[in-house]
């Protein structure tokens, strides 16, 4: 209950974590105040409405703490990630490393480690300064990630990025909890692409926090995969800022994790800006998968898009919680959203909760959601070609899931998220030939 | 499975038929006997059964059997699962075929025709043989190349479909096929077309048995037995002059001299 949550709490733990960070006096002193502030707050519980499917009670044994710096071999990377074009950077427990950074930076994209560049500059004057969000139960995670900010990238793209950019986040056990800022200067274009692999499968915690700016007509393709093992816990929460006809796609697939929750706040902050969320999770064993999103048309003739598929199966849940504001005065604006879940086990269970809030009159919101089991017709079909009943299940499940795969343009990483998707099906050898 | 079967044989026996679909009476003690070597046509105005019977003979759980016998080439047909009805050699081609996105077309069909070969204690296919095995059956069901790389039936127009179904048919080379409908929604060309691919399928160790609701594909596929399907049981058979009254004078007249 509320009382587990508050006091004594995995928060009271984390004072003396709090001195080793890095950046000097400025910083501690601006992390104290997030703890401070954290602490006063408590941890989200289901009884706030933006958590009422993600009860965090599995935190309260957990190590929250950033864990100490441990050497990575490159290999065992490799072995868990497609090798795509473009340059390479991989942050181990939140921590950039750089000795397994691969791949020549292109010209037009400027990598700042934050860790580096705390020791100079206070918060007030990086990547455009660090307010500290504000005491809304939505940033929770974000004030978290704040309280034990470690280190992160500031990437700040101006031209258009033909490669990819793969940022890949490993984790061996510990807390994790990097800051991501991305910059897109007008008329930038990048396709982001970020793993997230476990090495090993010790407990885990991690609270990454993504800030993305567009600049006007800039354009960001952001590529997430997020295949945490089944021991860790991962608050994700990801902040967008699109501005005039900026475009912003992520294309998401959620596999991993104990407990995983992904958050996109979305801001269409002037006319023409547009946003769409795909989301594909995937759940097994009594694992928790939520996915939340918030879509804010701030301003007129802004559209956005959401299409998420949810497959759960054994005793695991998923989530999608996803909520579309239409301000006042963002009149012509557009918008949709499709929830379509698939439940593979009587005792498995999706919450679905699409929602709309229309401020204003001549707008354009259409949604819709789904959840149940594979579809009578298509099996029967199927079991009337011969083929065997679990191998019909698995090609129904992989045909659902693919809907969200095929919409990756690099071939490379659609071949590795099929595998992915078939690995856990039954009959994958038979499957695999149809993929 | 590999012994031969001679026209004339008898494949499927159809005795006293009863099925219910949500409790509601479809097929009431229906008889039908098919041999090899044969076409049969079965017949019959809307809501009769006649989509009922091939789903039940395919083996689809929404219908409950509530009595009567099917046996298959001397096998209780009621006792297999779907995917075995499908190994022994019994064909559905679908009224109205699914689209299934992202399950391949060419894929489904070696997998379908691997499944029956293993069963059959067959060796399998490889990708080779498989391709040149269905370009050729393709060609004859005049088809675009383009369709084998899609998702199954997904974006077909209904022409497509149930060019696709005969295909399937034909690569599957099925001891039974039970084509419910296939003629409804194709114009007259491609009626043809799937006509051909129907008339192709005729041998003497095979049997088709169309489920229509007009006689026009008659014209096409000429049909050694006609039967009249109505209120769930078969009401009249003749030959092919049947199917011809049939198209002049209704169906009214048949369920009068019946209920006579």
């Amino acid at each position: 209950m509320n009382v587990a949550v508050n006091a004594p709490g995995p928060l009271t733990r984390l004072a003396p974590a709090l001195p080793g960070l890095p950046g000097g006096a400025p910083w501690d002193e601006w992390r104290g105040c997030a703890l401070a502030r954290l602490q006063a707050l408590g941890l989200p519980s289901p009884r706030d409405e933006a958590w009422k499917y993600t009860n965090l009670r599995l935190l309260e044994r957990r190590e929250l703490a950033p864990a100490p710096p441990r050497p990575v071999d490159a290999g065992a990377l490799e072995a868990l990630v497609p090798a795509l074009d473009g340059a390479r950077l991989v942050l181990v427990d939140g921590r950039v490393a750089p000795g397994l950074t691969a791949g020549v930076l292109p010209a037009g994209l400027r990598v700042t480690p934050l860790a580096t560049a705390m020791a100079t500059l206070a918060p007030e004057a990086l990547a455009g300064g660090f307010p500290l969000p504000g005491d809304d139960v939505d940033q929770r995670v974000r004030l978290l990630n704040s309280a034990l900010l470690t280190d992160g990238l500031h990437l700040q793209v101006d031209g258009e990025l033909a490669a990819p950019l793969h940022l890949i986040h490993a984790s061996t056990g510990g807390g994790a909890h990097p800051r991501v800022i991305v910059d897109l200067a007008p008329h930038a274009r990048l396709t982001l692409v970020e793993h997230r692999v476990p090495l090993g499968e010790a407990e885990g915690f991690a609270a990454p926090a993504t800030e993305i700016r567009l600049q006007p007509g800039a354009c960001l393709e952001h590529v997430r995969v997020q295949l945490a093992s089944a021991r860790e816990i991962v608050l994700d929460d990801v902040q967008v800022q699109v501005d005039r006809d900026a475009r912003y796609v992520q294309l998401g697939y959620a596999f991993g994790g104990q407990l995983a929750r992904a958050e996109t706040r979305v801001t269409l902050a002037a006319p023409g800006a547009h946003a769409e969320l795909h989301g594909l999770f995937m759940v097994d064993g009594s694992r928790q998968l939520d996915n939340r999103t918030l879509m804010t048309h701030a301003a007129p003739r802004t559209t956005s898009v959401q299409v998420f598929r949810g497959v759960a199966s054994g005793r695991a849940r998923g989530v999608y919680d996803g909520k579309i504001v239409v301000a006042p005065g963002a009149a012509k604006s557009e918008s949709s959203q499709s929830s379509r879940n698939l439940l593979l086990s009587p005792q498995a269970e999706i919450d679905s909760r699409p929602q709309l809030e229309i401020l204003t009159d001549d707008v354009k919101c259409a949604h819709g959601a789904t959840t149940g089991q594979l579809d009578e017709d298509m099996l029967f079909y199927l079991l009337s070609r011969g083929i065997d009943r679990a191998t019909a299940r698995g090609l129904l499940t992989f045909a659902f899931a693919e809907d969200v795969i095929a919409k990756l343009a690099i071939p490379t990483l659609r071949r590795s998220l099929e595998e992915r998707v078939v690995r856990g099906l039954p009959d994958a050898e038979l499957i695999r030939e149809f993929v | 499975m590999t012994d031969t079967i001679r026209r004339g044989d008898l494949l499927l026996q159809v005795e006293g038929l009863r099925a219910n679909v949500e409790g509601k009476k479809i097929l009431d003690g229906l008889d039908l006997e098919v041999r090899a070597g044969e076409v049969h046509a079965i017949m019959g105005p809307n809501g009769s059964g006649k989509s009922t019977l091939s789903q039940v003979l395919a083996g689809r759980e929404d219908y409950t059997v509530v009595g009567g016998r099917v046996t298959f080439r001397g096998r209780d047909l009621l006792a297999m699962p779907a995917e075995e009805r499908a190994r022994e050699g019994l064909f559905l081609g679908f009224q109205y075929p699914v689209e299934i996105p992202g399950v391949n077309n060419v894929y489904l069909l070696k997998a379908a025709l691997n499944a029956s070969r293993k069963h059959r204690g067959q060796p399998e296919v490889d990708a080779f043989e498989f391709l040149a095995l269905v370009r050729d059956k393709m060609k004859l069901m005049q088809m675009d190349e383009a369709f084998l790389n899609r998702g199954v039936n997904e974006g077909f127009s209904g022409g497509e479909k149930k060019r696709n179904e005969i295909l399937q048919m034909a690569v599957l080379e099925p001891t039974l096929a039970l084509l419910d409908e296939t003629d409804s929604g194709l114009d007259i060309d491609a009626l043809k077309v799937v006509a051909n691919g129907v008339n192709s399928l005729r041998r003497d160790d095979r049997a088709v048995v169309l489920v229509t609701h007009y006689q026009r594909l008659l014209d096409h596929v000429v049909p050694d037995r006609v039967h009249v399907l109505a209120g769930g049981r078969i009401i009249r058979s003749g030959d092919r002059t049947l199917a011809l009254e049939l198209e002049k004078r209704g169906y009214d007249w048949v369920r009068q001299e019946a209920a006579a």
